[in-house]
């Protein structure tokens, strides 16, 4: 099996609701595993964490200014989902060369840059409405994001 | 970084100077005596004579006449808001002008000044930019007494969904403003870059703060190479880049600029307010450099290479590809392939 097919494989298995799946052959064994580690231990509230890779635990100062609310739902038992209030390109640091603005497991305060969404041209910085702890980080770098679609999971502190 | 109530400060005596300036405009080459001025202003002579100093120390000749008064004799190309406010005609754009010898960036200075609630319509403008910058954190040259750096803070009562449409918005006015200050046509490159030739003129960049209904306000930066010389241009440039002075080889007002700017920016704002975005997309569509030729696009992590067929309701650039595919381009680098 190429790349083209184990590539058309997991999109095959993405647009099913099967979380894992297992294919053996003589000459090779597949598995595709679904989800973040957080999906799958969905029920157990916040113990995983204790298990993230947390590189970045530093408390970041709030700024000194009115950030904008954003939408922050409650979202299952799990946390609060942060969602996109534009369709946009997302963009997880400053510039390419540029460190994250935030990776999972880091506690940010009120006001703390998230990520930024550009549609032509426009930034809309997304900005943490409250201190919280960053459980799930939604999207990767430089992907498409569509109105509504959730960008963080966090843990309101 | 001066706090707002120094910039609130800065703004009063701006206005000062800006209404002596008027004065001694009014009828010109005349004489007005400082009298005459400190009563039409409400201040002392003294009050009068501090103003006219500090008109002098950024450029301004004032001939000061023993016991008759004062005369202007010569105004120079200074952004200040007096200049730029002199017989500008507009109703809601540039109406409060704020003023920076230099500041780190006008986006930064706008977002601050619009976080604490002011008025739609207020340009902060600057002679110098420290850290001009465009997408993706990339720096944007923004030497000191050539060129235009400004933002426009506006707070349109839209969905936040339709926003980008103001990109497009601000892209038209700069390229009207250019046409009305220059003998020169730009050409618009996706979504808001201004071309001559092929060269850069003009870069745009927007920033948005917003919630999911409502936008609190954008700021529509605006930066514009008016005067610079080639050797004001680093070398490393991403493309080719030119300033109108060297494209149309002659020096440009930047007053006269911005009040082009402003006074464009003006109309079409309202136009887009009462009659909605249609007008500006054709416009933008009109001068535009890409429609129907052959690209090159970077988004997404990715390269698509197509015809630009036009643009969607919201902007985003559609990329007819070999494939049959359509891409839907909303944030990318567009180069011209043919």
């Amino acid at each position: 099996m190429d790349l083209k097919d184990i590539k058309s494989l997991i999109k095959f298995v993405t647009e099913t609701d099967i979380t894992e799946f297992e294919l053996e052959n003589p000459d090779e064994k597949i598995r595709i595993k679904r989800g973040s580690f957080h999906d799958q231990t969905n029920n157990q509230l916040f113990q995983p964490l204790m298990q993230y890779n947390t590189p970045t635990r530093t408390e970041v100062p709030a700024l000194p200014t009115e950030s904008p609310s954003l939408p922050a739902t409650l979202a299952h038992d799990e946390g609060f989902t942060i969602t996109s209030p534009i369709v946009g390109t997302l963009y997880r640091s400053p510039a390419p060369d540029a460190p994250p603005y935030v990776e999972v497991g880091q506690i940010v305060e009120k006001g703390h840059v998230l990520c930024i969404i550009e549609a032509m041209k426009l930034m809309n910085e997304i900005e943490a409405e409250f201190r919280c702890r960053i459980l799930r980080i939604s999207k990767e770098n430089a992907q498409p994001v569509e109105f509504g679609e959730t960008l963080f999971v966090v843990e309101k502190m | 970084m001066k706090d707002f109530a120094e910039q609130t400060a800065a703004a009063a005596a701006q206005s000062f100077n800006q209404k002596i300036i008027e004065l001694l405009r009014k009828d010109s080459g005349g004489i007005i005596s400082g009298e005459e001025l400190g009563r039409a202003l409400n201040i002392s002579r003294t009050a009068v004579w501090k103003h006219i100093k500090a008109l002098k120390g950024v450029g301004y000749q004032i001939e000061a006449l023993p016991s008759r008064g004062y005369r202007l004799l010569f105004t120079p190309d200074l952004l200040i808001p007096s200049e730029i406010a002199a017989g500008l005609a507009t109703t809601r754009i540039a109406r409060k002008i704020i003023y920076f010898k230099e500041t780190d960036s006008t986006n930064l200075a706008a977002f601050r000044l619009a976080e604490q609630g002011i008025e739609e319509g207020t340009v902060i403008i600057a002679d110098e930019q420290k850290q001009g910058r465009g997408r993706m954190g990339r720096h944007w040259e923004s030497p000191q007494g050539t060129n235009i750096y400004c933002s426009i803070i506006i707070r349109p009562p839209i969905s936040p969904v339709k926003a980008p449409q103001l990109t497009f918005l601000s892209a038209v006015a700069v390229a009207r403003a250019i046409e009305a200050t220059t003998p020169l046509h730009p050409a618009i490159k996706w979504p808001n870059d201004l071309l001559i030739g092929s060269k850069k003129v003009a870069g745009l960049l927007n920033e948005i703060n917003a919630e999911t209904e409502k936008i609190h306000f954008i700021v529509l930066g605006i930066g514009v190479n008016i005067n610079m010389r080639r050797e004001q241009f680093p070398d490393d440039l991403r493309h080719p880049a030119s300033s109108l002075l060297l494209e149309g080889n002659s020096p440009v007002n930047r007053v006269e600029f911005a009040r082009a700017l402003f006074t464009a920016f003006d109309t079409l704002y309202d136009d887009y307010l009462t009659k909605g975005y249609d007008m500006i997309r054709e416009e933008w569509l009109s001068r535009s450099m890409v429609s129907g030729r052959k690209v090159s696009v970077a988004f997404e992590g990715k390269v698509a290479v197509g015809v630009a067929t036009g643009i969607d309701e919201y902007g985003a650039l559609l990329v007819q590809q070999k494939n049959g595919e359509t891409a839907r381009v909303l944030a990318g680098d567009v180069s011209l392939v043919d």
